[in-house]
């Protein structure tokens, strides 16, 4: 089946089978291989990219269940050189281990942040629930997204 | 069947239902319950009708005296809402099932139409006498909740069929001489192994009207998990009446006897055991209760 969608600002167009999910779409089409696949069973959040500006597992959606949205992958977050300033905030706070988790835990954060500017700690773990760290490090990841949140208001 | 095209996605309500009168289809929309069930789709795909362009599906609104929840409505989309205190219960059922991502893509209608008995939706909805509103390319029916789920992943939906809203009436008091107006408030209470991302070994719905003394004047309660399909408790319901919420927790549980449980019929399953969920029920109905007194 031919989908359409705008992915990280730009527009594609591609033949795919009906069953293929986002995940598989980003990864195996377009070669965006930032996004992860971690269980597979819509549990861990790696693979979380936003579509229309929310935060979801991409692979829990069909490719062709989000024709024509507009989608964020973790390789649309930095400005050219220039990091995110969420991944910056991971980077300087030590916010990963393994990195396995990172890419889903930046977009999560970054959704967080755009419809709660400045959470409580409390209100951060709440909002990140849906990402599991295998490394265990929620620690720094908590405050990498406390610092962001601190330096944006 | 085998020459149905693969994957429809309409963008109304009508070449939906012919889709369905055509032949028998999976019907998804945040899909969140698919995927788990059909594992990583590495063969093939049964023909799917997904709903999610149809935008008439979207919304909530009031009708008639109550309210209309379309089958496109999100668990987020119910979290943001600002519906009145009765539905509490559901508002909180809404910030606990899954995680974030699932909540703004998952919807309410597709959680009771895959009718598990560990629904989170279920048991709130139950306490707010909720409707399943049914469109086929001939029929619209209207069916009671405790009669179209049927029993563990069975509902009463036709496969020419498509549920298209649930409908909430007008609040109604089971007080005999209401004389004067008490706002019924809805609480909801779950237990899982951890507080996100997980099956809910019990959880326990109430809509409760509570006076200033804090006295029960009515109540609605309703359990999940403990049964093929949730269930109200009609006998604890009446016997709660004139209940003080002062005593706290403890008295208040302690109330609950395994008399008013009997309709319920718990498994042992890899979750908790059957007599656990039976100890630990008049705890959370407790709970719940407290809760609609603490909105």
């Amino acid at each position: 089946m031919q989908i359409d969608m705008t992915v990280n600002g730009r527009a594609y167009s591609a033949d795919v089978e009906d069953r293929t999910l986002l995940v598989h779409y980003l990864r195996d089409h377009l070669g965006l291989t930032g996004t992860n696949v971690g269980c597979d069973t819509s549990s861990c959040g790696a693979c979380t990219v936003h579509i229309d500006g929310q935060s979801v597992k991409s692979c829990t959606v069909l490719a062709a269940q989000v024709r024509g949205a507009d989608i964020t992958t973790i390789e649309g977050m930095a400005n050219d050189e220039e990091l995110h300033p969420m991944q910056e905030a991971f980077r300087q706070c030590h916010g990963l281990q393994c990195g396995y988790c990172t890419p889903g835990m930046v977009m999560a954060a970054t959704s967080l942040l755009s419809e709660n500017p400045d959470p409580s700690e409390q209100e951060v773990r709440e909002g990140l629930e849906g990402n599991l760290c295998r490394c265990t490090g929620y620690h720094n990841i908590v405050k990498s997204v406390l610092s962001v949140a601190g330096g944006q208001s | 069947m085998t020459n149905l095209q693969p994957y429809l996605r309409p963008t109304s309500i009508e070449p939906a239902l012919e889709a369905l009168a055509e032949g028998k289809r999976t019907i998804i929309a945040g899909a969140t319950d698919l995927f788990p069930s059909r594992g990583n789709l590495s063969t093939t795909i049964e023909p799917i009708l997904d709903i999610t362009a149809i935008s008439e599906l979207s919304g909530i609104q009031p009708e008639g005296n109550g309210w209309r929840i379309g089958a496109l409505t999100t668990w987020a989309d119910i979290g943001r809402s600002s519906l009145p205190p009765v539905f509490s219960g559901l508002c909180q059922a809404a910030t606990q099932i899954g995680g974030i991502q699932i909540q703004n893509v998952a919807t309410v209608v597709g959680n009771v139409c895959n009718a598990s008995p560990a629904a989170d939706g279920v048991p709130p909805l139950l306490t707010l006498d909720a409707s399943i509103e049914l469109r086929s390319t001939e029929t619209t029916r209207v069916l009671p909740l405790n009669s179209f789920i049927l029993g563990n992943r069975s509902t009463a939906r036709r496969p020419d069929e498509l549920v298209t809203a649930l409908l909430i009436p007008k609040y109604s008091t089971t007080r005999e001489s209401p004389s004067r107006d008490i706002t019924p408030v809805g609480g909801f209470v779950k237990l899982g192994a951890r507080a996100y991302l997980v099956i809910s070994i019990v959880m326990v719905a109430a809509v409760a009207e509570i006076d200033s003394d804090g006295v029960i004047q009515a109540a609605k309660i309703a359990v999940g998990a403990c049964s093929a399909v949730p269930k109200r408790l009609t006998q604890l319901e009446v016997d709660l009446v004139g209940t003080s919420l002062g005593k706290g927790h403890d008295a208040l549980s302690r109330q609950i006897t395994a008399d008013h449980l009997k309709v319920l019929s718990p498994i042992d399953d890899v979750r908790a055991s059957a007599s656990y969920r039976l100890s630990v029920t008049p705890h959370m109905i407790s709970q719940a209760l407290l809760a609609c007194h603490s909105e």
